[in-house]
């Protein structure tokens, strides 16, 4: 432990603190601009400069280690001169016009500082040459006029994502942030994460859909789940006047750190489906909008009796949900139940057995060898293979098993394909390199999904490569609740030809045209759905439910935690909640449901 | 004592500083009470005096060889000197300008516009100002004070002139920096 005086305060540190960091802990905020909690320090700005009694001259804190008895006063008129200096030369080294900027009064971190010193007019001028400005992306517009050069989009780009699109070309005032070799953005390498929007601490990174749309001031955050997938992002959803205007990765949850993939954070934006706002029933041949109470009349009336019953539940819904539809359908009215996820009904494999072989969060974003088995992380759970990715450039390896085009190709070292993933799996021990991988690492994390849950023999040489190798295991599950789908056996074959009747529990779930055309033939159908689609088309009874922005609940993410959401805008009168319907339905059917889900999802 | 003489003029501006001005509504009638208010774009004497004022006012950039003559006559007659809004601290919107060349800008205002027939032509009259690049007012004359904002809430314009009706520099900090 080391001693250092900040501003006349004793405060004791760890060797190798930063005095950005020590200062942090005596409760003393250093004016930074490139600093950012999560990303390596970089020193680039010189914002932070303070006075260290002995140096020759003002040091940068956020690169600076402190040294036992080092003396540093962070508020002199030294080093609010120096200040006032590197704000006046960031400004005139591009054009900034915050007049019309998106984050023009009190987003933009460049802006506040310089207010922070009092500053109310430029000594210097800018040289007006014109940057350009990139609009090639769907998402994302770089404005280099407005860009500091702090380089924290290339280093979250990199560290953080492991994707390393950004970086910066020529030098001096040429400097210039550009995505690849010099490619637009919209037709690099850029996954659309978002993730140097998220972190740009000036108006350069403009996120078309949100710009304009409310000063942080002016919005209301939620902090609440992502549904995309079973990773279970936290996330900042801000919200102006029941619409939505952003959505942010929370940099405070553990599982993803403030990082969120394209699907999380742009996805929602882009809703336009028509949403059904009251309850239907189909008379004589056309859907007719009606009461609860009819909708739930007719329902009891068909499915009341002792039918062959088929049911469906999203893996969007929350536990509550399921444990209401589980109790109901599989229990209750002996349904065949399973999840949507594509219209795949997947078996998933249990593999409760192997649990102290179960990784977790933390065994992937530490691993030191990463195999993935029959999953594109790098189209869905994308936040694992920002874990996996990031690693690469500090000697971690990456063996790939896959039976066509994969997204982490160009990463892994050892590429096994095969159309058969059987005989696929089961080559990955007469790879000698892989092998060689394996041998030499401590530890490895073994990725599966897809073909690898749902065949057992699979699974049986995965757990066998686990065993040997001392790896772990990590089943991406799909769809957001689809480990708990599986905790509640919600995963079995359906066969729709001898049902007499549908539940289909989809929430605001997108479902494939095959998943649609497989209901050819059921006689009875309901679908408790947010939006109209040609599935809502077919049904019986349409009953209308929240959107995932509109719901409370809890979701249980890969990592075995338990998530909650919390719902983020109101949904339109005469819409009901997915878990309060499935009560409903249940009172109706009079099948008594329980409501401790805690205790069952253990 | 006589009363403080203030002048005001404005350069390559929207006026909206001006207007900006005019919002501190009925406290203009307390403010005339403190200090002498002589010529403005919006009553009627239209230069400072040629004795001198104790303030002068200016909104707007320096656009052409014309503003720059406004501007240092006002700096000459004016004790204590003003740059209000964006444009006359920064260069404002106007100063988008010096992205280009000052023959692009010439050629899009006048020859290429969506509304110009076939003869479009560029004034060229020798009375009319030479163009410059557009610049912020303490680039051509010493500025003692800065009132930022597009345009500076009345508020604080009117914090700022009654500071100095009453003998004091006014400080913009704070709430009268960060205003929005």
């Amino acid at each position: 432990m080391v001693t250092v005086t900040i501003d006349d305060k004793k405060v004791e540190v760890p060797a190798g603190t930063t005095v950005l960091n020590a200062a942090r802990k005596g409760g003393i905020e250093i004016p930074t601009l490139c600093d950012h909690p999560q990303l390596t320090p970089y020193g680039g700005c010189r914002l932070c400069l303070v006075e260290v009694e002995g140096a020759r001259t003002l040091q940068p804190s956020c690169t600076m280690p402190v040294s036992d008895n080092m003396v540093v006063h962070t508020d002199t008129p030294k080093t609010r001169e120096a200040r006032k200096f590197v704000l006046s030369m960031i400004f005139s080294e591009r054009n900034h016009f915050c007049p019309y900027c998106q984050v023009s009064g009190g987003d933009c971190e460049l802006q506040n500082a310089a207010y922070a010193e009092d500053m109310t007019h430029w000594p210097l001028q800018p040289n007006w040459q014109p940057y350009p400005v990139d609009a090639s992306h769907p998402f994302i517009i770089i404005e280099n006029n407005r860009c500091i050069l702090c380089r924290r989009c290339v280093r979250a780009c990199g560290e953080l994502v492991g994707n390393f699109t950004l970086g910066i070309e020529e030098r001096g005032s040429n400097s210039k942030l550009i995505a690849d070799l010099g490619t637009p953005l919209g037709e690099s390498s850029c996954i659309g994460c978002g993730t140097c929007v998220q972190v740009c601490p000036t108006g350069a990174m403009i996120d078309r859909w949100s710009a304009y749309q409310g000063r942080d001031t002016e919005v209301e955050t939620t902090k609440t789940t992502c549904v995309g997938c079973s990773v279970g992002c936290g996330l900042d959803v801000l919200t102006r006047d029941n619409r939505l205007v952003r959505i942010e990765g929370d940099w405070d949850v553990e599982a993803n750190k403030g990082l969120l993939c394209e699907i999380g954070r742009f996805d929602p934006m882009e809703e336009d489906r028509e949403r059904i706002l009251t309850p239907m029933v189909r008379k004589d041949g056309t859907l007719k909008a009606a009461t609860w109470d009819d909708a739930y009349k007719a329902i009891a009336s068909k499915l009341g009796e002792k039918k062959s019953i088929a049911g469906f539940i999203s893996t969007r819904l929350p536990i509550e949900s399921m444990y209401f539809f589980k109790q109901l359908f599989k229990d209750g009215l002996k349904a065949k139940t399973t999840t949507i996820v594509d219209g795949n009904s997947k078996s998933a494999m249990n593999l409760a057995a192997e649990a102290s072989l179960a990784a977790t969060y933390d065994d992937v974003k530490n691993a030191d060898c990463v195999v993935v088995v029959d999953e594109d992380i790098t189209k869905q759970h994308q936040v694992i293979s920002f874990f996996v990715k990031r690693n690469l450039p500090n000697g971690s390896k990456l063996i790939t098993v896959t039976n066509g085009e994969d997204g982490l190709d160009t990463f892994a070292h050892v590429t096994i394909k095969n159309d058969d993933l059987c005989e696929g799996i089961k080559s990955i021990e007469n790879q000698a390199k892989a092998v060689e991988i394996l041998k030499a690492s401590d530890s490895s994390v073994i990725i599966f999904g897809g073909h690898a849950a749902e065949c057992s023999d699979c699974g049986k040489v995965l757990i066998d490569l686990a065993k040997k190798y001392n790896a772990k295991l990590f089943n991406t599950y799909d769809g957001a609740n689809g480990k708990a789908a599986a905790i509640f056996g919600l995963v079995e074959k359906v066969d729709l030809k001898d049902a007499d009747a549908a539940y289909i529990a989809v929430g605001d779930e997108k479902v494939s045209q095959t998943f649609i055309k497989s209901f050819e033939n059921t006689p009875f159908m309901v679908v408790q759905s947010s939006f109209n689609s040609s599935l809502t088309a077919k049904a019986d009874v349409v009953l209308p439910s929240f959107t995932w922005l509109e719901q409370d609940g809890h979701y249980m993410n890969l990592d075995g935690k338990l998530t909650s959401a919390k719902a983020a805008l109101n949904a339109p009168e005469g819409v009901a909640g997915n878990t309060a319907i499935l009560k409903d339905v249940a009172d109706k059917l009079g099948v008594k449901v329980k409501e401790d889900w805690q205790a069952a999802i253990q | 004592m006589a009363k403080p003489k203030v002048a005001s003029d404005w350069l390559c501006s929207c006026a909206g500083c001006h207007m900006s001005l005019l919002d501190i509504d009925e406290r203009i009638v307390k403010l005339v009470e403190l200090v002498d208010l002589r010529s403005t774009p919006i009553t009627d004497l239209k230069h400072p005096d040629e004795s001198g004022v104790d303030v002068g006012i200016l909104e707007g950039g320096i656009n052409n060889t014309y503003n720059e003559e406004v501007a240092k006559m006002m700096r000459k007659r004016a004790k204590i000197l003003i740059a209000l809004g964006d444009c006359a601290v920064f260069g404002g919107v106007p100063a988008m300008r010096n992205l280009f060349t000052i023959d692009e800008t010439l050629q899009r205002a006048y020859v290429d516009t969506e509304s110009t027939d076939s003869n479009g032509l560029i004034p060229n009259s020798p009375e009319l100002a030479t163009m410059t690049r557009v610049r912020a007012l303490q680039e051509v004359v010493p500025v003692d004070i800065f009132i930022p904002g597009c345009p500076p809430d009345a508020d604080i314009i009117f914090y700022a002139l009654s500071e100095l009706a009453q003998g004091r520099i006014p400080e913009l900090k704070n709430e009268n920096l960060m205003w929005n």
